[in-house]
């Protein structure tokens, strides 16, 4: 089964060693100013000249442009098409198709949405790929997240892929008794059906065995809660998620005021 | 005195009729290796969420009777204080896996980490328990890369490692293969040795009589009869009651019909079975 559940890539750099909270910060940061600076190229420039650079400095950019090229670009140009096409704003069309058409102004939203969504998503691609989920984790519960707020964050990353490999064994045992999966679309539609009870149900009861589980091993405990993984936090961390806040208001305050 | 006492134990699920446990009356020494059967729906699982707590803390419903352990009673206690004392592994290995940790060695850590236990005893207590049960050399892998096997004797460490008094199984091995079944009877049996108190739900007769000092049945609900292993999986009320018996049970019993099992007991293990005959001739 899977060997690897987490994005995290285990490497020596200057972004690994710094503090997860640190890391988070920097991808609010780089959401909100995406979101917010009033400039076109801002997203942009960001994607070009800060996330793919640190992503060297990173020592992850194999992997991140895996990602991106996999993940990222396909769903930002996905997401292009449907606003070019599908915003009714602007006049001057550009071109179209059948009854939708692209204008001036739908094209350069799309342009805007799409550049962000990329640099949202690639930051957090870095933030899984250079932190441990579990130091994430201890950390942010460390400084006061609510232990079932972390527990459901980082349980939901695991069991995605679980819950994939399960569908894929629930399809091949129904194939396996004349279950129709790869005909038409529609046809298939309807014979998947019947995956879904299995999937679904069997999801219940684990979610009530899991609890139980956990339960078993004190996770509601009213004790003050210690951590296996001590994670450092320097004074270079803490200037760094100032600096970044900074930013953040100014960029929001930029917004308002232009 | 006992160090698990059950009392006149009623229980009923909520939005049920009739109770998952019927005046149940249990008394268990240190050390003891329990094993309960019965079948589907007797309460077996019922009986165990009773020892660990969950009935009534977890799961509602109506209960009357008292169940104390250390001489402490479940309904005046809370279901954190209570799981330190008690420990609870069951059937499914793949479900009792946090999910919320990347190594089998952070995996048992989990509940130190909620018991507030100070990260200098963690390191070597986590040590301890693999040790223990044999699973040293998977601390750094992934939970889910594991066999059932593998995977179950991690839940059961994960268990271990908080220092319960008792240890509550709800068929660990049903779901195993003959090796992980061999895997997880070893750990058990090496526990038991070193004095645990265990209770274990458990199917495989031949293994119970090896290993458990008293075996109780349970039907409908209620204790059908208990006592020591080759007297309870051999008598006819369990065959009366429909369950199911050893193999060599069956053919020493037929062979007593025709004169030729000449011993007054019926053996349960292939061992016995072997020596009675043998005995015979
Ligand atoms: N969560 C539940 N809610 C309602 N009834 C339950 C629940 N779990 C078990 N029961 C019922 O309680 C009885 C005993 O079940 P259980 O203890 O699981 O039996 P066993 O483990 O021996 O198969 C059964 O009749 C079962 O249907
Ligand atoms: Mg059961």
């Amino acid at each position: 089964m899977h060997e690897r559940l987490s994005f995290y890539i285990k490497r020596d750099s200057v972004i690994h060693r710094l503090n997860p909270l640190t890391k988070l910060v920097l991808v609010f940061a780089f959401i909100g100013v995406a979101f917010t600076f009033p400039w076109y190229w801002m997203s942009l420039s960001l994607f070009l000249f800060v996330l793919i650079p640190l992503a060297f400095v990173a020592k992850v950019s194999r992997e991140y442009f895996f990602t991106a090229t996999r993940l990222i670009l396909p769903a930002a140009g996905f997401l292009f098409l449907m606003q070019a096409l599908f915003q009714p704003i602007g006049e001057e069309i550009i071109f179209q198709f059948y009854f939708l058409d692209a204008t001036r102004e739908s094209l350069a939203f799309a342009f805007t949405i799409a550049a962000r969504i990329i640099v949202m998503i690639s930051a957090f691609t870095l933030l899984l790929l250079t932190t441990h989920p579990s130091e994430l984790m201890s950390d942010l519960t460390r400084r006061g997240l609510p232990g079932q707020f972390a527990y459901v964050i980082i349980s939901t990353l695991q069991i995605l892929p679980q819950m994939q490999a399960k569908a894929q064994t629930i399809i091949a045992a129904q194939r396996s008794r004349g279950l129709d999966t790869e005909s038409t679309f529609l046809k298939r539609a309807g014979s998947v059906l019947p995956l879904v009870g299995p999937l679904v149900f069997g999801s219940l009861v684990e979610v009530e065995e899991r609890a139980i589980a956990i339960e078993a091993r004190g996770f509601t405990s009213k004790k003050e809660k210690t951590s296996l993984h001590e994670v450092p936090d320097t004074v270079t961390d803490k200037t760094i998620r100032w600096v970044l806040i900074i930013l953040i208001i100014l960029s929001i305050s930029l917004n308002l005021w232009l | 005195m006992a160090l698990v006492n059950i009392q006149n134990l009623t229980y009923k699920y909520p939005l049920t009729k009739t109770p998952a446990l019927q005046n149940i009356n249990l008394q268990i020494e240190q050390g003891e290796f329990i094993s309960v059967i019965g079948a589907n729906g007797a309460g077996k699982s019922t009986l165990c969420y009773a020892l660990a707590g969950f009935v009534p803390h977890f799961f509602k419903g109506e209960i009357s009777g008292e169940i104390e352990v250390d001489g402490v009673a479940s309904s005046k206690s809370t279901l954190d204080e209570w799981v330190v004392n008690v420990g609870l592994a069951f059937q499914n290995p793949f479900n009792q896996i946090s999910g919320a940790k990347y190594t089998v060695f952070e995996e048992i850590a989990f509940g130190l980490e909620n018991a507030g236990v100070p990260r200098e005893q963690m390191q070597s207590r986590v040590e301890e328990a693999m040790k223990l049960t044999g699973i040293s050399n998977l601390a750094d892998r992934s939970p889910y890369s594991l066999s059932g096997g593998q995977q179950q004797r991690v839940a059961l460490t994960s268990i271990l490692v908080m220092q319960p008094k008792l240890l509550v199984l709800d068929e660990p091995t049903s779901q195993m293969d003959p090796i992980g079944t061999r895997e997880v009877f070893s750990v058990i049996h090496n526990l038991t040795q070193s004095g645990m108190t265990v209770v274990m739900v458990e199917h495989k007769v031949e293994w119970i009589a090896h290993f458990a000092t008293r075996v109780i049945a349970l039907k409908d609900g209620s204790i059908l009869t208990e006592g020591k292993p080759g007297d309870v999986l051999t008598s006819d009320v369990l065959t009366k009651n429909g369950f199911g018996v050893s193999r060599y049970t069956s053919v020493a019993r037929e062979a007593k019909k025709q004169g030729l099992w000449k011993k007054e007991k019926l053996p349960v293990t292939l061992f016995e079975a072997a020596e009675g005959f043998n005995r015979n001739a």
